[in-house]
């Protein structure tokens, strides 16, 4: 069931459920594709999140009452039709080292882990990409394993290096470049995800999946990495 | 062909009508604040809708033409000048090689466009020239730089009709849409939002506008997050709104009431801190209708 609300005098919103759901995300990211080829001369812009899908259109060519029906058309098709879409996994090395990860000893500490089991943990999963917002291109990865989540920061980091990987609650995330944040970080990724690199925007896509894999402090410096 | 800065100031930037096709990355609309002004200053140069302007918050500002060329400025008047002397506003304006533009001291509103015949031609990042501090896209003008900005062949001598000519310091109204949760706020909350004079607060930049008043409930508190739109007002956990402006980011988990009609918050653009204000609502069918003759009439088309 789906339930469409407007945002404003060009925009609705589409909401695919109520609660957080990993079956969402996929079919929201499938719907906005979509949305974007069929109705590509009114669409202006598409931005997905976890349960809905916020959508602007031209309001020079379609009216709201016309646009509402063509996306309630669009809807009931989805629903018949099971459309399988590839989903891609971005692999994403990270130096899990104190001197980087601003919170993991304390992580450590309060979770009563050693290193070695707490880069297990959060190595282990392949995250979903649920949304994308607060800075570009900046994914929201979930659902993080209970025995490493932990509340944001109370008073949030003025500056956060580019590359931070975070992890607030049952999410976890990097932090594409510098930026303020509250969240808990735990280790440093060497890539470049910032937007100095043009391309970056199109590496995630909600629906897909990230998984990180642990480097050497070594390996880390080798190529680069900053402490 | 180019305008030197001489003098840099608080904030000054290059914008355009926005950055409107990648709220999928993460990224914000961007764009000028006051789409009035704006759009004036584009057509009383017959430049395309989209051509991109300087800016000029509070003013502070020095620039020196390198170039014989067109030029509007409109908006906040920050006593405008030529060579030191008080320049003409929401005229079009023949200025020679050499001639020095300042904006020196502020006397309303709060941002001033500066077009230039053709638009300026700064570097294009992500389909949209506008400067984006917060999302580390462009930068702000700093003394020394060079503003490129494309040749005219043409003189344009367009006017405006005085109404057009806005009054920044008057209390305003906002018309507001019933949009995302508007209907999970009860009766007796929405009368106390509508019932009173909201006052804009010094929290009020190009990401958002926080207001103080008497603060409305609602019982829940945060959501999960959801695609914003320019000009929806959150209920903060305070029970205060703040108005998503320009550079807001892409998604936000606080309920919102409503969303302010897109040529209400021109007038917002143009306030101070301390500025009273009230909000109305306004409907769907009114709200498209007065946007389309906007877009049409400043031949917006995307």
């Amino acid at each position: 069931m789906h339930n469409i609300v407007p945002a404003g005098e060009n925009a609705l919103l589409i909401y695919f459920g109520d609660k957080i759901d990993a079956t969402l995300p996929k079919k929201i990211g499938n719907f906005a594709n979509q949305l974007k080829n069929t109705l590509s001369d009114v669409i202006i812009d598409v931005i997905p999140s976890y349960t809905s899908l916020h959508v602007s259109y031209d309001l020079n060519k379609i009216s709201f009452q016309a646009f509402y029906n063509k996306v309630e058309v669009l809807l009931d098709q989805q629903d018949s039709s099971n459309s399988i879409v590839d989903i891609q996994t971005t692999h994403i090395p990270v130096y899990y080292g104190t001197e980087v990860g601003l919170d993991l000893e304390r992580l450590l500490a309060e979770k009563n882990l050693d290193l070695k089991s707490f880069i297990e943990i959060h190595t282990l999963q392949e995250y979903l990409i649920y949304a994308i917002g607060f800075s570009p291109a900046f994914s929201y990865l979930g659902e993080v394993d209970e025995r490493i989540q932990a509340p944001r920061l109370a008073t949030p980091r003025i500056k956060i290096p580019a590359g931070s990987v975070g992890i607030a609650e049952s999410q976890t995330a990097i932090y594409p470049a510098d930026s303020s944040g509250g969240w808990n970080i735990v280790g440093r990724t060497l890539l470049d995800l910032s937007l100095n690199n043009p391309d970056n925007i199109d590496k995630f896509h909600v629906g897909d999946k990230v998984n990180f894999y642990s480097i050497t402090r070594d390996e880390y410096l080798k190529n680069g990495g900053l402490l | 062909m180019s305008f030197k800065v001489i003098k840099s100031s608080f904030l000054s930037t290059v914008q355009d009508y926005g950055r409107l096709n990648h709220g999928e990355h993460g990224m914000s609309q961007s764009g000028v604040m006051d789409e009035h002004a704006y759009c004036w200053a584009n057509h009383l140069l017959n430049n395309y809708f989209n051509d991109a302007v300087i800016e000029i918050t509070f003013g502070g500002l020095v620039l020196e033409a390198q170039t014989d060329t067109f030029i509007v400025v409109t908006g906040a008047n920050l006593g405008f000048k030529i060579n030191n002397e008080a320049a003409q506003m929401w005229h079009g304006l023949q200025i020679y090689k050499g001639d020095v533009l300042s904006w020196g001291s502020h006397k309303s509103g709060v941002r001033a466009y500066l077009a230039v015949k053709g638009g300026f031609d700064t570097s294009i990042l992500f389909d949209s020239r506008s400067v984006n501090l917060r999302e580390h896209i462009g930068a702000k003008l700093a003394e020394g730089d060079t503003l490129f900005c494309k040749g005219f062949d043409e003189a344009t001598y367009r006017f405006i009709p005085p109404k057009y000519i806005p009054n920044y310091n008057k209390d305003i109204v906002l018309r507001i849409l019933p949009t995302y949760q508007f209907n999970e706020f009860s009766i007796n909350q929405r009368d106390l939002f509508f019932n009173q004079d909201y006052t804009i607060t010094n929290a009020n930049d190009r990401t958002g506008c926080r207001l103080s008043g008497a603060p409305i409930t609602i019982k829940k508190e945060r959501m999960i997050s959801e695609g914003i739109s320019y000009g929806c007002v959150e209920i903060a956990t305070d029970g205060l709104p703040i108005i998503l402006l320009k550079d807001a980011p892409t998604i936000g988990g606080y309920p919102k009431i409503g969303t302010v009609f897109s040529l209400d918050l021109a007038k917002l653009a143009q306030r101070q801190p301390n500025t009273k204000l009230r909000f109305e609502l306004i409907d769907m069918y009114q709200a498209q209708k007065q946007r389309k003759k906007f877009n049409q009439f400043f031949e917006i088309s995307f």
